[in-house]
């Protein structure tokens, strides 16, 4: 338990003296998480909207998909992401091995899939007849869309928070994409990995204790969001 | 929403090819002072209808004109809903074709309101409507007032009661001021003081002159209060249509009769079936008819005896006490509604038009 107090005084210390290491690593981390949360949002809303409101060909499959993507192992997706980015593979042009974008892609790829799964379900079980309602009235397919997003905002946000924390937590596509490189692609997970490979146990328990800060810290603002409308929980007033 | 849906069956006997030719669009903030009350707003042919691969509405044709209200009757499942749904655009025809002079807002069976607050729930629709967002505000309260639901503009959906969810739902679909106003079952699943008050406040509203009305309903009263026409629709087809005074008191078949309360059956000599309603059996000693009491079922006001006689059965209503059950009595009869030969006349054989 001795490394314990000792990691809580490093993080202490660490976070005082504004270790610019440390900096570094929390702001990579932050534009990490920012854009590859944007970009699965980009990309995992309207995919959402299209697998739980449109009826199509194909749709039970595609739902599948997403929902099997939700458990994407990292390593995996890190490592296709990565031999795809290798100097004459496919996207090698790119120029994006070892760079915060490839982390970022890397990231996205894993987190687009949670924010399409969930904020399918959510708008799949908004009140029968609330959507057709507004067709009838003249509503068109955006308005329609706008609609569901807004009424299913509860599970739209529960989807960017997840999308949100599997950014902050994953480490797999950030060693394999990234290379782990400090200052350049080097997230609070990865480093914690490396201080602990080095037997820096007081530090890897500072910059862990450091991440669920910032975690703790972004669910509860978007929670704050997610549930700032009253909501009537225990019937109605007759 | 104004292109006439095509002709999906080729062969259908009843339905003629219909006239593409563009129809203007009617901006819904214009002011629409002028009426061509020759001009159908509405036109529906040899109209047929699925769900989930089920026929469920056949061979409907009907045609609405400007300040027409035209109520739609039936026993459930009877595919006045899906009529409607049709009628709306929300489903294609399985055959036949709708012709749409106008744009059309249909106010479905459940209110489904938004999470949010009464007004902007019906300034949400007159947004999809198209409607500019200076002039929400001012047709949202307006069509609120109308319904009798401006104290309600400030309440989340959520806290609403059923009765007060309905005024808001017709709210937001009178606000949006259409060519023709679609409404299923707008009082249905209140109780029947919320009903009648509801009715009362709507009546008006519903039946706007410059606008074709069609109106779901379940209940025969409230035809009587809101529709000048009314189409009976019995296992998906038009059984019949005409103004409502004339269907419900002289319905064309005796499937009709029985579906508008004319539920006593007697077996005429010449094998002519005739139907009486509750109301039409007077217990009278005078009474040149003899029966003899089945059942007596308490109702409002007094009993409802059924009665057994030689050819057939009736209801009557009396006063408390009322004769009790295995009693002879005797009747005065009203005519009722006479059917030459029962059953050989059926809705199909004449081609019915509202």
């Amino acid at each position: 338990m001795e490394f314990l107090w000792d990691g809580l005084r490093r993080a202490i210390d660490l976070l005082l003296s504004g270790d610019d290491e440390v900096l570094d690593i929390v702001w990579v981390t932050l534009r990490m998480a920012f854009w590859s949360t944007l970009l699965a949002l980009l990309v995992g809303l309207p995919l959402g909207l299209l697998l739980g409101l449109a009826r199509f060909r194909g749709r039970g499959g595609a739902l599948a998909l997403v929902n099997a993507g939700m458990g994407l192992p990292p390593v995996v997706v890190g490592l296709v992401v990565a031999l795809l980015l290798f100097r004459g593979a496919p996207l090698g042009g790119l120029n994006l091995l070892y760079t915060l974008d490839g982390v970022i892609l890397a990231q996205a790829m894993l987190a687009f899939p949670i924010v399409a799964a969930l904020t399918a379900s959510a708008v799949q079980s908004l009140p029968d007849g609330l959507l057709e309602q507004a067709r009838a009235f003249g509503a068109s397919r955006t308005a329609v869309a706008v609609l569901a997003l807004r009424e299913a905002r509860v599970g739209v946000l529960a989807a960017t928070i997840a999308a949100a924390g599997s950014a902050f937590a994953e480490v797999g596509a950030v060693v394999l994409v990234g290379g782990n490189i400090e200052g350049q692609t080097q997230t609070l997970a990865s480093a914690v990995l490396v201080r602990v490979s080095a037997g820096e146990y007081g530090t890897a328990i500072a910059l862990g204790i450091l991440l669920l800060g910032l975690v703790l810290l972004l669910a509860g603002a978007l929670t704050a969001i997610q549930q700032r409308q009253p909501r009537t929980v225990l019937g109605r007033p007759s | 929403m104004t292109e006439p849906i095509p002709q999906h069956d080729p062969t259908n006997a009843r339905g003629r090819s219909v006239a593409s030719e563009p129809t203007p669009r009617h901006d819904p903030t214009d002011a629409r002072g002028e009426t061509f009350a020759s001009e159908p707003l509405l036109e529906a042919r040899g109209l047929a209808a699925t769900r989930a691969g089920t026929p469920v509405v056949h061979g409907v044709d009907l045609t609405l004109r400007r300040g027409d209200v035209l109520a739609v009757l039936g026993p459930n499942g009877a595919g006045k809903s899906t009529l409607l749904a049709v009628l709306a655009g929300l489903i294609p025809p399985a055959a036949g074709a709708v012709v749409r002079h106008g744009r059309v807002a249909a106010a479905l069976q459940a209110p489904a309101l938004a999470n949010r607050s009464s007004r902007a729930n019906v300034e949400a629709a007159l947004a999809w409507w198209g409607v500019p967002r200076r002039a929400r505000r001012e047709r949202a309260l307006s069509a609120l007032r109308t319904m009798g639901a401006d104290h309600l503009q400030g309440r989340r959906a959520a806290g609403l009661s059923g009765g007060e969810a309905r005024r808001v739902h017709l709210a937001r679909a009178l606000a949006l001021e259409a060519d023709i106003l679609l409404l299923d079952e707008p009082f249905a699943g209140l109780d029947s003081p919320t009903r009648a008050d509801l009715l009362d406040d709507s009546a008006a509203a519903l039946t706007d002159p410059r606008r074709a009305t069609v109106v779901v309903i379940h209940d025969r009263a409230e035809a009587w209060a809101i529709a000048d026409n009314v189409l009976i629709m019995l296992d998906g087809r038009p059984a019949a249509a005409g103004p409502v005074r004339q269907v419900l008191e002289a319905p064309p078949t005796p499937e009709v009769a029985a579906f508008v309360g004319f539920s006593g059956r007697l077996e005429q000599a010449d094998g002519a079936l005739r139907m009486l309603k509750p109301g039409h059996s007077t217990l009278d000693p005078t009474g040149d008819v003899a029966a003899i009491v089945a059942r007596r079922v308490p109702v409002e006001d007094g009993v409802r005896l059924e009665l057994t006689l030689p050819n057939g059965r009736l209801q009557a209503l009396s006063p408390l006490p009322g004769p009790d059950p295995g009693e002879s009595v005797r009747l005065r009869l009203e005519p009722g509604v006479t059917f030459a030969a029962p059953g050989q006349r059926t809705a199909t054989d004449t081609p019915l038009h509202c």
